[in-house]
């Protein structure tokens, strides 16, 4: 990671609590609809991120170990398994489906 | 079940530890997989300890790690934590009296803490359990990242842990009940496609901007009144 990097992403998300909490929150709780809209953009954006950690290997898409253990993790959320098995069932398929 | 009798969740002793260890084990992969991919030891942990953002350290990794430039990188982590700032909406009607205060814990204001602190009948308990979480996650996280970036060092090969599965699985686990509801689960796989499409298609950073046309999609196709009649979640 840059500095420049670090830096910008320092502003960026603890100035983004600042912004919801005091500037853009007190406007957006008198519109429903924007606010309805706001409240969606995590589910979109870190779905997208999601996918890119899960299949991009740089510009290309690739279905390996890592969707399996991903995939699984998806079975256990379903599922509503605690936090910790979540993840721990996504590592521990992808290591053994790498070890095979 | 009489409502005025219902205080709401309590951080208990189990939850807290069971936090302090997700947190651990979050800022554990977090150092060593930055480590792995080349960032120095000194410069993993300011940036995981300043940042306190896994998610857009990721968002910013992916975008170079795909070739992507600087800015690029930093918007697509910048967009991601737009999640923060809906978090510190969420928490303002839970917010103490006092300047100081109100300052203090909306800029801590994280999922696991809001969550609690919503679900409070009493503001003064709110305050507490918000605390208390908040405390649970950063005694975690900063002993996590602490231990990782030594770790980072000796670990070696961490693909072969299935280390790099750790995060989407993490994020899957936090967005699971925004993506259990209609709009939500509308919003994830409308975005989620659009950024799947663009990866190959797009300059890097652009399909994680671009996967916010979910949000368009999930608010036209909405079956939800247009007004509600209060904006809380």
């Amino acid at each position: 990671m840059t500095t420049l990097s670090i830096i910008a992403l320092t502003i960026g998300v603890w100035g983004q609590r600042l912004l919801g909490g005091f500037v853009v929150g007190p406007w957006l709780e008198r519109q429903p609809t924007l606010t309805r809209a706001a409240k969606l953009i995590p589910a979109a954006v870190v779905t997208a991120v999601i996918v890119q950690l899960t299949v991009a290997d740089g510009r290309t898409l690739v279905a390996d170990a890592r969707l399996a253990g991903v995939l699984v993790a998806g079975v256990l959320v379903w599922r509503k398994a605690p936090f910790l098995v979540v993840v721990l069932g996504a590592a521990v398929t992808t290591a053994l489906l790498r070890a095979l | 079940m009489q409502r005025e009798v219902d205080a709401g969740p309590r951080l208990n002793f189990a939850d807290f530890v069971t936090l302090v260890i997700t947190f651990f084990s979050l800022g554990v992969t977090l150092q060593v997989l930055l480590i792995d991919i080349g960032t120095s030891q000194v410069r993993a942990f300011i940036a995981s300890s300043v940042i306190f953002s896994a998610t857009s350290q990721f968002a910013y990794l992916a975008v170079k790690d795909a070739g992507g430039s600087e800015w690029p990188a930093i918007l697509a982590g910048v967009i991601v934590a737009t999640r923060f700032g809906i978090l510190a909406v969420s928490l303002r009607p839970r917010l103490p009296e006092g300047r100081l205060r109100r300052l203090a814990a909306t800029v801590n204001a994280f999922d696991p803490n809001v969550a609690i602190a919503v679900q409070q009948a009493e503001p003064k308990a709110a305050e507490r359990e918000f605390w208390r979480t908040t405390a649970a996650m950063m005694l975690g996280w900063f002993s996590g990242v602490a231990v990782g970036t030594f770790l980072g060092d000796v670990l070696g090969d961490t693909s072969r842990l299935g280390l790099d599965a750790v995060f989407p699985a993490a994020l899957l686990a936090i967005m699971g009940n925004l993506l259990r509801t209609r709009d939500g689960r509308t919003a994830g796989i409308t975005g989620g496609l659009l950024c799947l499409v663009l990866i190959p298609l797009a300059p890097p950073g652009l399909p994680i901007i671009l996967s916010l046309g979910g949000v368009v999609v999930a608010v036209a196709l909405s079956t939800e009144p247009r007004l509600s009649k209060s904006g809380t979640p």
